[in-house]
């Protein structure tokens, strides 16, 4: 029995006072079961990549030639830069470091890179550093910053050690197109929708204030079966009847039942890991715009290091592999139904899909940050406003935006065309009757 | 002219003022727009395998295409079945 100066303790699963079991650990031998359950027990855990940069600890991202801390990305290009030596030189290429360009046909099981584990709960957003030159302790917020000048001795810092609040990906792109080019890209997108433009807009339009972001995405390779069934039809004849005024075409055509199969990769899926940006409603947000701009050339992406993020902003991942894989098994549906089209190419009445179905073999997940120039604007109105985006891929240059507009406007010139064209049909009624 | 013709034609103006305010509207903040996964993304398929039998006729429709056409809407999700019973 237990009193107030001895509280109960607690024990056996579930209770928090146990400590967790070492990873594999199973309490039990797994020799000594039946057949089933060792058979399950035994199969393959789901494989982590582990993408960590064991060489670059925490305030010792250093020139591999001087040993400074004070270095940037070479604008426009994949480089890194020292900025007391001059030294230049190249992160590893994510794919070649750690075999994900191939092998998509070989996938089994969910493989998640160390970088796109999950998010733990309790991981906080400010993390303190020591500084390993003068030992003073450093706070970056990790929601939108990843890099740090120590206040006391100018160390620069960068998180480069994984910390499990999704902060920090395995691969990071480096940003290509300069500012120049990204203002340049967006004044010309705007140049194109001025005239119904919101006069504020108008009035407020600064390119110049576009920002560097790195915004969290997830990269998936995938293996896939998928099935699906209708019917299709084929026309067998066309006839009219009638006369005059009230001849009509009929058609006669023979209907099938249509089932199709098709085993697929997918190389380098891109999935919004950031809870915000994935919400695609376009009635209340315009992040559609921003993933209009995928893809990205992913290939290009080089082990996660910090100092490309310098001078930039970035978004923190939130979302978890688990929590994205309804939106991987929509978009591969979508993908097998895009690739069985052309197999049904003699229907020409088209095709009705009634069912379909997905088994995803394998998925292998890395987690990237992508760089984005942005242009932002925000419409205010009584319903709460609404943020505009304009956003060009930072490797790619591809640019898309939402204009906000000036409804008066618009109106009245879809009214004054509606009325001309309603004028020209009434003349034309009353002269023909 | 028809009784069909004539509404049809009156039905102009306003079709037109509503079209060309939506196409407008759509140029503007690009509300349709998204990331076309399905033709950007780099896919390996093997060749498509199925069947394909002939359960019946539809004669004297006035329809051009089947009803329920969703051949290019791939984003429209169906009723699911586990793969490979289909």
């Amino acid at each position: 029995m237990s009193d107030s100066n001895n509280p109960p303790k607690y024990t056996g699963p579930g209770s928090p006072q146990d400590v967790p079991p070492q990873p594999g650990e199973l309490g039990f031998d797994p020799y000594n079961t039946p057949k089933p359950i060792r058979d399950e027990v035994l199969k393959p855990d789901p494989v982590a990549i582990d993408t960590n940069a064991k060489e670059l600890k925490d305030g010792a991202n250093q020139c591999p030639k001087c040993g400074a801390t004070d270095f940037r990305q070479k604008p426009g290009t994949d480089l890194l830069i020292c900025a007391f030596c001059r030294n230049e030189w190249r992160a590893e290429r994510i794919e070649e470091e750690f075999g994900l360009g191939d092998g998509q046909d070989q996938l089994a099981g969910t493989i998640v890179a160390s970088g796109a584990s999950d998010i733990a709960a309790d991981e906080a957003v400010l993390r303190t550093f020591k500084c390993n030159c003068c030992g003073a302790e450093v706070t970056i917020n990790t929601q939108s910053e990843m890099t740090a000048r120590c206040h006391w001795c100018r160390n620069i810092f960068g998180v480069n050690q994984q910390v499990k609040n999704g902060a920090v990906p395995d691969a990071v792109l480096p940003f290509h197109v300069k500012k120049d080019d990204a203002v340049a890209r967006i004044r010309q997108f705007v140049d194109k929708r001025r005239f119904f433009a919101l006069k504020e807009f108008k009035e407020e339009f600064t390119p110049e204030n576009v920002v560097p972001v790195y915004l969290p995405y997830m990269i998936v390779d995938g293996k896939a079966s998928a099935d699906v069934a209708g019917k299709g039809e084929i026309e067998t004849r066309r006839y009219t009847r009638g006369e005059g005024n009230n001849k009509r075409t009929y058609y006669d055509a023979d209907v099938y039942q249509v089932d199709r199969h098709i085993d697929f990769t997918v190389d380098d899926l891109p999935l919004e890991s950031s809870s915000e940006r994935a919400n695609l409603n376009t009635s209340v947000n315009t992040n559609n715009i921003i993933n209009t701009i995928l893809p990205f050339d992913t290939k290009n992406a080089v082990k996660w290091n910090a100092s490309y993020l310098r001078g930039c902003t970035s978004e923190k991942r939130d979302l978890n592999v688990a929590q994205l894989q309804p939106k991987l098994v929509d978009q591969l549906l979508s993908i097998a139904r895009a690739q069985v089209e052309g197999s049904v190419n003699r229907y020409g009445r088209g095709v009705r899909w009634e069912r379909e179905g997905l088994d995803v073999h394998g998925s292998r997940w890395v987690s990237m940050y992508l760089p984005v120039w942005l242009y932002s604007y925000y419409q205010q109105s009584d319903d709460g406003g609404l943020l505009h985006y304009i956003a060009v891929n930072g490797r790619t240059g591809e640019t898309m935006g939402s204009v906000p507009i000036q409804q008066w406007k618009l109106i009245t010139v879809a009214l004054t065309v509606g009325s001309f064209l309603e004028t020209i049909a009434l003349w034309i009624v009353a002269h023909s009757s | 002219m028809s009784e069909h013709s004539s509404l049809a034609l009156l039905l102009l103006g306003p079709a037109g003022g509503a079209g060309l305010y939506w196409g407008l509207y759509r140029y503007y903040r690009n509300t349709d727009k998204s990331h076309a996964f399905e033709r950007e993304t780099k896919v390996d398929a093997k060749p498509v395998t199925g069947s394909d039998v002939k359960v019946g006729t539809n004669n004297g429709t006035q329809d051009s295409r089947i009803s329920g056409d969703n051949v290019r809407e791939y984003r429209t999700r169906v009723q699911r079945i586990r793969s490979g019973s289909g």
